[in-house]
């Protein structure tokens, strides 16, 4: 079988495999999976609200599964995406916050702009880093996740901080909020996921249409090879690095002007390490991204659903860690299925 | 047949609908936390039994999972919890879109100028509490040093604090013995490794009492002093722990926080600084069924009886009896409004220890 429908093949099998699997744990637990998964489609997809609930959640995961997947394609594990995004979403707050006076066509797209380039500097370190000293970026990303961690709650409860409540900024400008897609209840679906279908469109071209994003790849493909092809490594990681960057610093952006309208301490939430496993769910194909993204978002969302029938969201979890399993150990999913192939 | 069937499912959905129903609905940390969500849920699920009514629970993901759950817990439920500070603006968003359902918010405060008449929020005097573990924490440390371990510095949390230093300053100033404090944050109120890394790294710096207002990272903080003193003592029983502490004079020991932690590790903890969380939830549920159900803020403090201190079941007997009754007596002051705990920031470095002299 050839190796592009492999590539589709192996994440749908994994989901198929991995609800089969949490399904005995349901069963174990003294619930019906047919109800618990029943609940879950209906959380997820089965009304307006839910359907803009899991769009609000996919919106930042895909950006998150980009910005690793961009750096895997360039040779780079980008484990930053968190601490990249939280800066990302601070910066741009602290810009947004100041432009009541600007008319909506500039204050938005300023908005984004100064959270990417606040993204991408910040990645920027760790590929400096690297370029120069041959520091890992692994470990260099990671202490970075930590410092913008702990930054973060300090600006929130300290130059941030506003009135008695959740650590929180101060609102954005009306002119800096996304204009919602559409109104259900309390639940706004932010028109932030147009955004980020644009920047996966935008990656696939730059990867695979421009001679950036060969050079790029090459150097991802076999640094050596490209040396001697004549690529500057050392440029070529920093700018993966600060691209990389500056969609995880997007994803923080987006969250702040789509959905929170203002920057809170505990903002990411994890959806920079998210953004590793859906990376690798889609391929680290930016169309891939996009449905490994949304199938993340979709269950994470169905999962609150499957509490009101008695399943803790846990099982989910689960699901989302076999998935991960097969994907990464994709040989495991290509024996079971090939060798049933060969014993019809 | 098939109108035998409607008609049965039609009864069945009607008794269905008339069940009262009370949802909680939590932050990240979930149950489980042996503190505060468990606290909220034991009212819950006091009040719920005594009414004969259903009694469910939901747990947030992230953030963005509030409004979304919120809403589906308004849908089907009469009473819905939001429990947690960070669950403000949710809460109020939501509140509004359903009138006819009651909300409680715990440890929430209404953003300014926002009143529904259908949601009633709970805060406490957390600095009462705090109040309490910082007095004894000065009173029984044998280094002179003591232990904070905050989870994020958010008011609650902090407003712990300040009682915890206010009330060590009180001991320190009254007894003339000179208590240094250590503070730190986790930064997160779930992984109990954090509260423990953190809780052995004051150790390590001389102190010998942490404070672990933590959420169930404090469980995890609970952890290492139980180790230190199983360590020091040679067991774990409580018989020997009280009668090394007694001869000795030394220990390592944690204080517990929200609810009654104490029998966590029997002897290590010395005591637990407790907030009124379960008597607000069992009020909640109990007003919204009986239709006394009014909206607003309730602050609660020691008056109030929404803090105070665990009664230290295990380990009353190694702390003096001369210190239980200063506190008795110190109680009835803060009641009386004669001594004012500080509550925030400004007020703690401002706090002078006013002068108090013991009837005894």
């Amino acid at each position: 079988m050839n190796q592009k429908l492999w590539s589709f093949l192996v994440p749908v099998l994994s989901v198929v495999v991995a609800l089969i699997i949490a399904s005995f744990v349901i069963l174990m637990i003294g619930k019906n999976p047919i109800t618990a998964y029943a609940a879950l489609i209906r959380g997820a997809l089965g009304s307006k609200m839910a359907i803009a609930s899991t769009i609000v959640k996919t919106t930042p995961l895909i950006l998150t599964g980009l910005a690793v997947g961009f750096g895997f394609r360039a040779g780079l594990f980008n484990i930053g995406a968190e601490g990249q995004m939280i800066v990302g979403a601070m910066v741009a707050t602290a810009f947004a916050i100041n432009v009541g006076w600007m008319p909506a066509v500039l204050a938005i797209p300023l908005t984004m702009l100064v959270g990417m380039v606040a993204g991408a500097a910040y990645a920027s370190i760790a590929g400096f880093l690297k370029a120069k000293t041959g520091a890992h970026e692994v470990v260099t990303t990671i202490m970075l996740n930590w410092i913008a961690d702990y930054l973060s709650s300090y600006v929130v409860t300290v130059p941030m901080g506003v009135g008695f409540g959740t650590p929180k900024s101060p609102e954005i400008a009306s002119s800096a909020k996304l204009p919602p897609l559409m109104v259900v209840q309390a639940t706004e679906l932010t028109s932030g996921i147009i955004v980020a279908v644009l920047a996966a469109i935008l990656m696939k071209i730059l990867l695979d249409k421009t001679s950036k994003g060969y050079e790029l790849k090459a150097a991802g493909f076999n640094p050596y090879a490209a040396e001697y092809g004549g690529i500057k490594l050392a440029d070529n990681i920093v700018l993966a690095m600060a691209i990389s960057g500056a969609l995880a610093g997007l994803a923080g952006t987006l969250e702040v002007m789509g959905v929170h309208h203002r920057f809170l301490g505990t903002l990411s939430g994890g959806k920079g390490f998210d953004g590793i496993s859906i990376a690798l769910i889609g391929q680290n194909n930016p169309i891939g991204i996009i449905f490994a993204a949304l199938l993340m978002g979709a269950l994470r969302n169905g999962s609150n659903e499957m509490q009101f029938v008695g399943v803790p969201k846990h099982i989910i979890m689960i699901v989302q860690a076999i998935i991960i399993f097969l994907v990464a150990a994709d040989r495991i999913v290509r024996a079971i299925f090939l060798r049933k192939k060969v014993a019809k | 047949m098939k109108r035998l069937i409607v008609l049965s499912l039609l009864v069945a959905l009607s008794v269905f609908a008339m069940a009262f129903k009370v949802i909680m609905v939590t932050d990240v940390g979930g149950l489980g936390d042996k503190s505060f969500n468990d606290g909220t849920w034991e009212g819950i699920v006091k009040a719920a039994k005594e009414i004969g009514a259903e009694y469910k629970v939901i747990q947030s993901y992230e953030q963005a999972d509030y409004i979304p759950n919120l809403t589906r817990a308004a849908q089907e439920a009469d009473v819905v919890f939001a429990v947690g500070f960070m669950m403000t603006d949710a809460l109020f968003k939501v509140a509004k879109q359903f009138p006819n359902v009651y909300f409680v918010g715990i440890d929430i405060v209404p953003p300014e100028g926002t009143s529904l008449p259908n949601v009633l929020c709970f805060v406490f005097k957390e600095e009462h509490a705090g109040f309490y573990a910082g007095y004894i924490a000065a009173a029984m440390t044998s280094t002179g040093k003591i232990g904070f371990v905050g989870g994020i510095p958010i008011p609650p949390v902090e407003r712990f604090r300040y009682g915890y230093e206010a009330g060590a300053k009180i001991y320190s100033t009254l007894h003339k013995k000179k208590v240094d404090i250590l503070r730190g944050y986790t930064n997160d109120f779930e992984d109990p490794k954090k509260g423990k890394d953190l809780t052995m790294a004051q150790y390590a710096q001389g102190a010998d009492i942490v404070f672990l207002a933590a959420g169930a990272c404090g469980n995890g903080g609970i952890e290492a002093a139980r180790e230190k003193m199983v360590a020091l003592v040679g067991s774990d029983k409580l018989v020997d722990i009280i009668d090394y502490v007694t001869k000795n004079n030394k220990g390592f020991f944690a204080i517990g926080v929200d609810v009654d932690q104490d029998y966590m590790a029997p002897g290590v903890v010395l005591c637990s600084a407790m907030k009124g969380i379960s008597m607000a939830s069992y009020y909640g549920v109990k007003s919204a069924w009986e239709g006394t159900f009014e909206g607003g803020l309730k602050v609660l403090g020691v008056k109030e009886s929404g803090a105070g201190v665990s009664p230290m079941k295990y380990t009353k007997g190694m702390i003096p009896n001369r210190v239980i009754a200063e506190l008795e007596y110190l109680t009835k002051l803060i009641k009386d409004g004669k001594l004012v705990i500080p509550d925030t920031e400004d007020a703690l470095k401002a706090f002078q220890v006013p002068a108090i002299t013991f009837p005894f």
